[in-house]
């Protein structure tokens, strides 16, 4: 999709138009979720369970149903419907028991919020509370408690995952590339250490949210935040066994996602209130409080890494095991663990591998997708690990990642052989070394430290990324000419924000040789009037989307051209267009308006031909095949974007404080369609990324509670915690199959900031940190060689608010 | 909010005293709003009725003359402290915390007060009120009384108002006018969060008083120190002083640690 | 105001963007719930509830305020703006413009908040330096767009912003 095209002549695509999406973001107008009122609507609440896990001996709704208002309750005892994206092991609510904090047990929807809040209150529930699974570890061991004692009964995507019933494992994905024995024997040095990182939230501003009514006929309508509708519809019709034709789900414009989104969430409970209120709609907006344990977060990972290593600084042998915190359901974790079991060594070259991951269930909220999909988590081992082996050998970090680095001829994990179209992740290390004046400090940076009292580091760190994506993935562009000659586009990206939305209008732009002005793009997404696309997760979107613009374009001005050539009486081939108009080539005056072909054309006596110029795009991912499962092999990877993360920080020796001062970004992103929708990537994700690194993250108490679920004390980067400067770098190796050359970046910027920061304090004051985040206790306390706070449990004191 | 109460906004304060004597426990103050709201969304207060105390014109007040101190209104917000050039020019260690008081919008409602009578041991404004020696003027309807600060605290999140008062205003005595002050607070983050641990010193003449914040069940003063002091005095007075805890915020050794090294730095720096 | 009963409506008036409102709510209501769900002005964003993340932002008497941790009844008399009071007979504000500009707006759902905060930051500091501008912000939560954006929008508007931060493009 790239050669057809002279990027010397390129006028929308490459350039910084303003986004589609936000006239209505600026006034107010833009109706999220939260902002629909339907008539009749009821209101919902949902009583959660204060146990982490317990049986249910009783439920009592009597005095919440006697009071006036109450339209409907549901208890999970009433809904044998289970729901799962790839292990379907999920009630819509509790059915005997809770296996996590804040899990739902019971709802209500009644006249009014305030009525749904008392009789929420007024439900009594009646709990035997049971020892909690809280470690994935020791999860792992034959005689720890079953969190699924019938995971053998559950259905699973059998192609794709490994569940081991009997045991905590929801997924063991294994990979194994050439031969490790030896390659350990071969090596001059063996490093091996374990790194640790906690459940994160993702705060979007906007909560889930979500209205369900429950027609007659089993219509059903939702209205949701969710990122992808049509997995909304597909998993909601296989848990209610019901035609794909009945259910409708439209997605207005939504608050931001980050992956939290991305499954299906709230939906089936304001359906089943619905249905039970005789139709009426149904609206639930979560709490923040029930978003951080209602809701899933992202996985918990403890990640062991043994590297053998040559003196000359080549990594010649990897064995690494992951043990991800599901939670309690398997949701998109057990794909993370799958995503992240074929990537795990970030982008480098490793010629013997072995991966065990294993996906393990306990009793804490689930965990699911979250920028970055497992490579944020796994990437703080791997970037702390490739600074320690190059310690060990005495080479400098970013001299040794170079040597290491995937370059063409390299084979991946999976055995995927890596070209010079793939992506440089050289060029992005040398890129941000360079902005950060690596391996030395600057005149004013010792002048800095001197009168400061503090010292400054430095450091590099590289990441890679692929969709993570069925190896089928699909999704349609359709457009349609309107009677004055601009185009409206239909495709079902949701637009979350990432602006993916505003590139591909470009891309349509580009093709049809229109001004943007010409271009209009459905922002909300309906499965009912929209083509179908599998999710917007994976920052494939511009990738898949952007190749079906390109065609849906070429067939709309294929059209177009059948329509003129009957009009001007020539061939199509003899044709060229301009923006308004269809002419001959050889004789540019003799020519038709798109305007009067765009919805059928018509003779001075009326006769008509042609009919709407329309346009259809399909694109699937082409290629790519499911993993071997014994050995990992195959070929997962729409694309690679590479990228790579450079920090100078300040730190205080005596007190563990520290400042981040710069933090350069650089991807290769092939093509920047639109460079300010890139940069406001890499500069979003990065403090989210900083966000991980250095505050976020859940802490539980012995018993499984959640002692942090607010802003009060899961605290997120706010402007002023922003670098004192940020730079951002695009590469760009075209993409020979991308549209325009272009690649994903939605989800890489996040990635490998944290593994830069830790590395860049331990340059300046030797702390040596192997669990994120880092606060400045655990710099403190990494400076006088502590051991770190168990950030997994910790008792509960007067500071805090349950 | 989700759960029902009444509401009533007295112009008299005869009027509010008759209501706070009626109503007993079941009467909740609302001056900023930003403590008391949330815990009544989050269930954690029940107050029967709200009693909005903004509309009383004294409580609006802040005043500073040289015989009675500086006298902050039960609805003056932590914003207007900020603002007001009386404390600005007199009362420094009174900006220095306020500044770092959340954010400027949150600032905008809550009140100096408030942040008090909420009793969270890290209550931000509490350090540099005890170390200013400030009195808590204390009203019902069978009279006043008033109370140094330090006596103020009962605990985590209790006071010594029995049901019935209210805290009228707070006064800071003219003799720690012009005291030269310094507060330390540890965040999690650069941006708006609650203190990890706070210190405050103000010194003026040679008399010196250090407070800490987040370090035990209340804000404690550490005390009053004249004349020549050395710092490991005031930190080994301040170490016996404070009782922290481990909590998610933070280590009892860290919280140690950090009252250490920020008592030692603003007694360098406040001179 | 006589004392407004559990759950019983009272009659409040007060100017909303310059518009006289008068309207009945219960004392419980806050004004976040008020403008959304009384007055149908759904701009105004519900974050957190807790006065933490700033998308409630509006203006009460000219200050910034966190309408979630207002009551209704405590706005009787006031003066209220919004998001919806930005723009000026149908046509986007310069702060609006430039926020466009400089792609300060991803989700859109802190924006509403933000420009209020942005607001009463500009008529305390018409030139307010970079320190201000991040204070005057920090209240109002961002997951997308990591702040830049917005502050050079910030730096333009008020006629400060030397050097636009750019992509820089390499070659691969």
């Amino acid at each position: 999709m790239y050669a057809d095209k002279d990027p010397g002549s390129l006028k929308v695509v490459g350039t910084p138009q303003r986004r589609v999406d936000v006239l209505e973001k600026l006034t107010g107008a833009a109706r999220y979720t939260a902002d629909l009122k339907l008539p009749g609507m009821l209101y919902a609440k949902v009583k959660r369970s204060p146990h982490a896990r317990a049986r249910i001996i009783r439920i009592d709704t009597s005095r919440a149903a006697a009071l006036p208002g109450v339209r409907s309750i549901i208890t999970g005892e009433e809904l044998p419907y289970r729901v799962g994206l790839y292990i379907v092991d999920k009630y819509v609510m509790a059915r005997g028991v809770v296996r996590h904090f804040g899990e739902a047990v019971a709802a209500v929807a009644a006249d009014s919020i305030e009525i749904a809040q008392r009789a929420v209150d007024l439900i009594e529930v009646e709990y035997e509370v049971l020892t909690p699974v809280l470690d994935p570890v020791k999860a792992f061991d034959r005689r720890s408690p079953l969190v699924h004692p019938d995971l053998g009964e559950y259905e699973y995507v059998e192609a794709v995952f490994t569940p081991v019933p009997g045991t905590n494992i929801a997924n063991h994905t294994k990979l194994r590339k050439g031969n490790l024995a030896k390659g350990f024997r071969e090596a001059d040095w063996i490093v091996e250490r374990e790194y640790t990182n906690p459940s994160v939230q993702h705060v979007p501003m906007e909560t889930h949210v979500a209205i369900g009514q429950w027609g007659p006929r089993d219509q059903v309508t939702l209205w949701s935040s969710a990122q992808s509708p049509f997995t909304v519809r597909n998993l909601f019709c296989h848990a209610f066994k019901l035609p794909h034709k009945n259910v409708r789900v439209i997605v207005p414009y939504v608050g931001g996602g980050f992956g939290g989104k991305a499954g299906i969430h709230l939906e089936p409970l304001v359906a089943c209130l619905s249905r039970k209120a005789g139709g009426r709609p149904v609206r639930l907006v979560a709490t923040r409080e029930e978003e951080f344990s209602l809701l899933p977060c992202r996985s918990a990972l403890t990640y062991r890494i043994k590297t053998g290593l040559r003196n000359d600084g080549r990594i010649v042998a990897q064995k690494m095991t992951m043990f991800w915190d599901a939670g309690a359901y398997a949701d998109y974790a057990v794909n993370v663990t799958r995503a992240s079991g074929y990537s795990a060594s970030g982008p480098y070259e490793i010629p013997n591998a072995w991966i065990d991951a294993y996906t393990m269930y306990t009793n804490k909220p689930f965990g699911t997708a979250y920028r970055g999909f497992g490579h944020v988590e796994f990437s703080w081992g791997i970037e702390r690990h490739m600074d320690l082996c190059a310690r060990t050998i005495g080479m400098d970090p970013l001299e040794f990642r170079k040597v290491n680095a995937l370059r063409p001829g390299s084979l991946t994990l999976t055995g995927e052989r890596i070209t010079v179209n793939t992506g440089n992740v050289t060029k992005c290390m040398e890129e941000v070394a360079k902005a950060i004046n690596y391996g030395r400090l600057t005149a004013r940076e010792k002048a800095r430290e001197k009168r400061t009292g503090k010292k400054i580091g430095k450091a590099v760190a590289a990441l890679h990324k692929a969709p993570a994506m069925p190896p089928f993935t699909s999704t349609v562009v359709i457009l349609r000419m309107n009677e004055d000659g601009t185009v409206t586009a239909n495709f079902s990206l949701s637009e979350i924000g990432q602006g993916t939305y505003t590139s591909v209008a470009q891309v349509i732009a580009e093709r049809l040789k229109f001004p943007m002005e010409k271009i209009r793009v459905c922002l909300d997404t309906d499965t009912e009037h929209d083509p179908y696309d599998w999710q917007t997760v994976a920052s494939k979107g511009l990738v898949l989307t952007g190749n079906a613009a390109i065609l849906a374009a070429e067939d709309l001005l294929r059209r177009a051209y059948g329509t003129a050539g009957q009009i001007l009486r020539a061939h199509p081939r003899d044709l060229d267009h301009d923006d308004e108009k269809v002419f001959l080539r050889h004789h540019p005056d003799r020519s038709v308006t798109f305007r009067e072909m765009a919805v059928g054309y018509a003779y001075p006596d009326g006769n008509g031909i042609g009919g709407q110029i329309v346009g259809v795009g399909r694109y699937i991912a082409q290629g790519l095949s499911n993993l071997n499962k014994e050995t990992g092999q195959g070929h997962p990877a729409l694309d690679w974007t590479y990228g790579a993360h450079g920090i100078i920080v300040e730190v205080d020796p005596e007190t563990g404080e520290y400042n981040v001062l710069k933090v350069a970004s650089a991807f290769d992103v092939g093509k920047a369609i639109n460079p300010e929708c890139v940069r406001g990537q890499a500069v979003g994700g990065m403090l989210q990324g900083l966000g991980t690194a250095v505050c976020e993250g859940y802490m539980y108490d012995t018993e499984g509670h959640l002692l942090n679920p607010s802003f009060t004390d899961n605290k997120v980067p706010t402007a002023m915690d922003l670098p004192e400067e940020v730079e951002s770098i695009a590469v760009e190796t075209p993409q020979i199959d991308g549209p325009y050359g272009a690649r994903g970046v939605g989800e890489h910027p996040m990635i490998a900031v944290c593994g830069a920061l830790g590395n860049a304090i331990q340059n300046a004051v030797g702390a040596d940190l192997t669990h994120m985040p880092m606060r400045q206790e655990d710099v403190w306390r990494a400076l006088r060689k502590k051991t770190s706070i168990n950030h997994f449990i910790t008792r509960c004191g007067f500071g805090c608010k349950r | 909010m989700i759960r029902e109460f009444s509401y009533q906004a007295p112009r008299k304060q005869k009027e509010l005293l008759d209501i706070l004597a009626s109503e007993r426990e079941n009467a909740r103050v609302l001056a900023g709003g930003t403590d008391l709201l949330v815990n009544i969304r989050l269930g954690l207060q029940h107050p029967r009725i709200v009693v909005d105390i903004k509309k009383i014109r004294e409580h609006t007040a802040i005043r500073f003359d040289e015989k009675e101190g500086l006298s902050i209104g039960a609805a003056v917000t932590i914003n207007e402290v900020m603002e007001n050039r009386d404390v600005q020019k007199h009362f420094p260690a009174l900006v220095e915390a306020a500044k770092v008081l959340a954010s400027h919008q949150l600032r905008n409602r809550a009140t100096v007060i408030g942040n008090l009578c909420n009793a969270s041991p890290c209550a931000d404004m509490a350090p540099p009120l005890l170390c200013l020696d400030a009195r808590v003027e204390i009203v019902s309807d069978s009279g006043r009384r008033n109370l140094p600060l330090e006596a103020f605290f009962a605990g985590v999140k209790k006071t010594r108002l029995t049901p019935g008062e209210y805290v009228e205003r707070i006064v800071v005595p003219p003799r720690w006018a012009d005291a030269g002050g310094g507060f330390r607070k540890m965040k999690r983050v650069r941006g708006h969060d609650i203190g990890v641990l706070s210190v405050c010193l103000t010194k003026k003449g040679p008399l010196r008083r250090v407070a800490v914040g987040s370090a035990a069940p209340t804000p404690v003063l550490v005390g009053e120190f004249r004349g020549r002091v050395s710092t490991e005095e005031v930190i080994r007075k301040a170490m016996r002083r404070i009782n922290p805890i481990d909590d998610v915020r933070g280590s009892a050794e860290f919280r140690r640690f950090l009252t250490r090294r920020y008592v030692a730095e603003l007694m360098k720096e406040v001179r | 105001m006589k004392r407004a009963e559990a759950g019983e409506p009272v009659e409040i008036s007060l100017r909303i963007n310059g518009e006289k409102v008068t309207c009945r709510v219960p004392p419980h209501v806050t004004l976040l719930r008020f403008l959304r769900e009384y007055v149908g002005l759904t701009g105004t964003k519900e974050g957190c509830s807790a006065g933490e993340c700033g998308a409630c932002t509006v203006l009460f008497n000219g200050r910034a305020v966190n309408s979630c941790l207002v009551l209704a009844v405590e706005a009787d008399g006031a003066n209220i703006r919004t998001v919806e009071g930005e723009c000026r007979n149908n046509r986007l504000s310069r702060l609006q413009e430039l926020l466009d500009k400089h792609h300060a707006v991803q989700c859109g759902f802190c924006t509403p908040g933000m420009i209020m905060s942005i607001r009463d930051l500009l008529a305390r500091h018409p030139k307010p330096t970079l320190r201000q501008i991040q204070e005057g912000i920090e209240g109002n939560f961002c997951r997308c767009t990591g702040y830049v954006q917005i502050i050079e929008a910030i730096l333009e508007y008020t006629g400060q912003l030397k050097k636009k931060g750019e992509l820089k493009r390499v070659r691969g």
